[in-house]
């Protein structure tokens, strides 16, 4: 008899979740290098008895867009843009984690790291230091790093087989146990910046879908409510 | 409902980003500002289920999981040290730096601090002063009956003295250099301090070793760019709309709810 009641909540359970990622997206979209994310659901079956059968909304997980965020000008020799897949590694203290938003600096070390401070690999799994009266700082299309001294190194860019298995950490960082390969094709373009790849209509029209569903969740228990009442009287009337 | 804290973070994070760009526009005609950018990354994910995580007893896992976001928040807001447009304005104490080094200023508490704008003056003493009379480092005097100053591109001070045929040389200006020009903590009046994040000033003369060349009577301009700063300030606003549009929608997902029953 409660099951009505059940497969609502299920939805409006997992509505909320869904409004949750749409939040996220919105507030994310002017963030480097972010990349904007949908909810799975599934239908989740049960049969409790032989003639009757109840499908529940079940969420099964959450699918990230990978495709590129719009690129824009900059000007800033060490903002970087990636133009194709993959990703920069960079080095923190529980082994090298993985990041598409390339608003790199210099520390005091003069070694280049990103915007929270993490020294950025080459290819080799070093970092690249800028010798300290170098000024003009170059980074060609295969991520190749000079100075008017002599090279540098390679910026490191790798890419994975199972890309949607990256485990996010938040501040733009990536983590995976897989073994990365290097990204052969993808080009490094200095002075840009790769923006969110967040698209602002389809956050909102997915924002109102959700709040319309959420509604017919609630008319539809209202009416549930209603018709256990009517039934309960009449029932009680009968007796 | 966590969707309407993360619309928060959202709201917070782009007002920051619009007080940051007004800041650039208001900056925009200030000899030797730098401009900033508010940069942004996202908070820490909850963990609903893992990805990779097993899915059955044959090995099978899961290929994406369950990842919830909890917003946004402002990473910094750095300034970007790329040269600004040098104008030419005839003034002999107007000097601009083409390329990398900034001038080096006493504080009247002794401290010395750096800028990049170089509309000086001279004082009662015949010193270099900025617009606010702080002295020029290292400090040098100009004769009291000098007709013109000359200054090179290398930093060399000449000053033509009144009777005397050849010039004399009176000083040499010198410019620092940061291993990290953005880690340098801004003072406001132009000026900035050294930080551990700047690294320590590298004092040398100008037009060698990677300093940039000093050009007289000339000032460099900011280097804001105004058509990207009016685009940035309209995404940041409409960004701002569709945040508090995130809180409505929560708020009305709310009443929704308090209206079950």
């Amino acid at each position: 008899m409660e099951n009505t009641s059940y497969i609502a909540l299920s939805r409006a359970t997992a509505l909320e979740r869904k409004m949750q990622v749409v939040a996220n997206n919105v507030a994310n979209m002017n963030t480097t290098g972010f990349k904007s994310e949908s909810p799975l659901f599934i239908e989740y079956v049960e049969k409790p008895q032989k003639d009757e059968r109840y499908s529940m909304a079940l969420d099964l997980g959450t699918f990230r867009d990978t495709s590129a965020g719009p690129i824009t000008m900059t000007g800033n020799p060490l903002d970087v843009a990636l133009e194709g897949d993959g990703y920069f590694s960079v080095d923190t203290l529980n082994g090298p984690r993985y990041t598409r938003a390339g608003n790199f600096a210099l520390n005091d070390n003069r070694e280049l790291v990103n915007s929270a401070g993490l020294p950025v690999l080459d290819s080799n799994g070093s970092t690249i230091t800028f010798p300290p009266n170098a000024s003009d700082i170059r980074i060609s299309p295969q991520g190749d790093v000079s100075t008017e001294l002599g090279p540098l190194g390679r910026i490191g860019i790798v890419r994975f087989e199972k890309e949607q298995a990256l485990t996010q950490l938040g501040n733009g960082l990536y983590q995976t146990n897989e073994k990365p390969v290097a990204a052969e094709d993808t080009a490094v373009r200095q002075g840009y910046l790769e923006g969110s790849n967040v698209k602002a209509i389809l956050e909102m029209t997915n924002m109102i879908e959700v709040n319309r569903q959420y509604q017919s969740v609630q008319r539809l228990l209202q009416g549930e409510h209603e018709r256990l009442r009517n039934a309960y009287q009449k029932l009680s009337r009968l007796s | 409902m966590r969707s309407l804290m993360i619309g928060g973070t959202g709201m917070l994070a782009q007002q920051t980003n619009v007080e940051v760009i007004s800041n650039n526009i208001a900056n925009m005609t200030t000899s030797g500002y730098k401009m900033q950018r508010a940069e942004f990354q996202d908070l820490l994910y909850q963990n609903i289920r893992r990805p990779g995580a097993q899915s059955s007893d044959a090995g099978t896992i899961v290929p994406t999981g369950i990842q919830l976001g909890l917003g946004v928040k402002t990473a910094s807001v750095y300034r970007i040290h790329t040269q600004g447009t040098i104008v030419i304005t005839g003034n002999n104490l107007d000097l601009a730096v083409n390329g990398d080094g900034y001038f080096q200023i006493e504080m009247p508490d002794g401290t010395t601090n750096y800028t990049r704008a170089g509309s000086f003056q001279l004082n009662a003493d015949g010193q270099i002063v900025t617009a606010d009379g702080y002295t020029l480092l290292p400090g040098l005097t100009v004769p009291a009956n000098t007709l013109d100053i000359t200054i090179d591109g290398s930093g060399q001070v000449q000053a033509k003295i009144d009777g005397q045929i050849d010039p004399q040389v009176v000083g040499q200006i010198q410019l620092a250099r940061f291993p990290n020009n953005a880690g340098l903590e801004g003072l406001g009046g132009n000026l900035y301090r050294e930080t551990p994040a700047s690294g320590a000033a590298v004092v040398g003369n100008p037009a060698i070793d990677g300093y940039g060349t000093i050009q007289q009577g000339s000032l460099e301009q900011a280097n804001v760019n105004v058509v990207s700063e009016i685009t940035n300030l309209i995404t940041a606003q409409r960004a701002y709309e569709m945040n508090s549009r995130v809180i409505r929608t929560s708020d009305e997902m709310l009443s929704a709810l308090s209206q079950l029953r």
